[in-house]
C-alpha cells in the first residue's frame, strides 16, 4: 500500500510543529540552521581565566579590614630612601617655562 | 564589560560612497585600531604575554558581535529574501571589524602563552600540560604505564 503525497506533507508538518523545525516541503535554501544553532560567544569568551585576588579587589571585598600590599609597601620604603638621598625623580614641570632646562643652557 | 572597550564604529545601513569634493586628495583609508577593543585593565589571569591578552580581546568582541554577525549570515543565506538585501547583508558583514570574526581566535597556552601544540581540553600547551601533569594539577590525568 502506498502513502499518499499529501499524507506524506502532513506528517513532515505534524514532525516540524513537534521538534520545533521549520517546514518546508520544497527545500528552500532558508538560512534557519544559521538561527538554530547555538550561541557560542560566551564560551569562547570565558577561556583565559579570569583575573581574581588583586589587592584592589581584595580592599573593595573587605573595606573595614587592613590589606597590606607588600610589593607597593617596598616600592614606597626604597622612594623613600631615595628621596632622603637626594636621588628622587624630578619634580614634574607644569608650565612651559620651567620645562625648557635645555634652551637655558646654551 | 561593555564599557572597558568600544564598539566598532563605521557600521553604515546602506553603502555610500564618498563625495568627490576633492579628486586630487587620495582615497580615504580606514587604518583599523586593535586596541580600541582592548580591556583598560588586564583582566585574565595566568600567563600574561601580549598574544594573549589579544586573543582574549579577540575572543571578548566576538562573543559581543555574535549575534548581529549571525543575524547577517542568516540574510545572506536565506534564498527567499530579495537579491538586494542580501548584497547589502552581505556588504555589512565584510565591513565589520576583523575582531569580530570567530576565525581570529586562537587556542593560547593558559599557561606559558605558546600557540602550537595546545590541548584544548586543558587549555595547555603539551609541555605545560606534562608538568602540570606530573605534579598533579590536573584531576584525572595520570601518565600511563603498563
Amino acid at each position: 500500500m502506498s502513502v499518499s503525497r499529501k499524507r506524506v506533507f502532513d506528517l513532515m508538518k505534524t514532525q516540524c510543529a513537534v521538534f520545533n523545525t521549520t517546514y518546508n516541503p520544497q527545500r528552500l535554501r532558508l538560512g534557519s540552521r544559521i538561527l538554530h544553532s547555538r550561541l557560542k560567544g560566551a564560551a569562547i569568551a570565558s577561556y583565559y581565566p579570569p583575573r581574581i585576588g588583586t589587592i584592589a579587589q581584595l580592599r573593595k571585598l573587605y573595606p573595614e579590614d587592613d590589606i597590606i600590599d607588600e610589593k607597593e609597601e617596598d616600592w614606597i620604603e626604597h622612594l623613600n630612601v631615595a628621596q632622603s638621598r637626594g636621588k628622587g625623580n624630578p619634580k614634574k614641570k607644569r608650565t612651559a617655562a620651567e620645562s625648557k632646562k635645555f634652551t637655558k643652557r646654551r | 564589560m561593555r564599557d572597558s572597550y568600544g564598539a566598532p564604529s563605521n557600521h553604515l545601513p546602506i553603502p555610500s560612497s564618498p563625495p568627490f569634493s576633492s579628486p586630487q586628495a587620495p582615497p580615504s583609508t580606514t587604518i583599523a585600531i586593535m586596541s580600541q577593543f582592548r580591556a583598560k585593565k588586564l583582566d585574565i589571569g595566568g600567563y600574561v604575554n601580549i598574544r594573549n591578552i589579544r586573543d582574549h580581546t579577540k575572543r571578548k568582541v566576538f562573543a559581543e558581535n555574535e549575534p548581529e554577525r549571525n543575524a547577517l549570515r542568516y540574510i545572506i543565506r536565506n534564498t527567499t529574501l530579495p537579491q538586494r538585501v542580501r548584497a547589502q547583508a552581505q556588504l555589512e558583514l565584510s565591513k565589520m571589524h576583523c575582531y569580530t570574526r570567530f576565525t581570529q581566535v586562537k587556542n593560547r597556552c593558559i599557561m606559558g602563552g605558546r600557540g602550537r601544540g595546545i590541548f584544548s581540553d586543558f587549555r595547555m600547551g603539551r609541555f605545560q600540560f606534562r608538568l602540570n601533569a606530573l605534579a598533579g594539577n590536573l584531576p584525572g590525568v595520570k601518565k600511563a604505564s603498563w
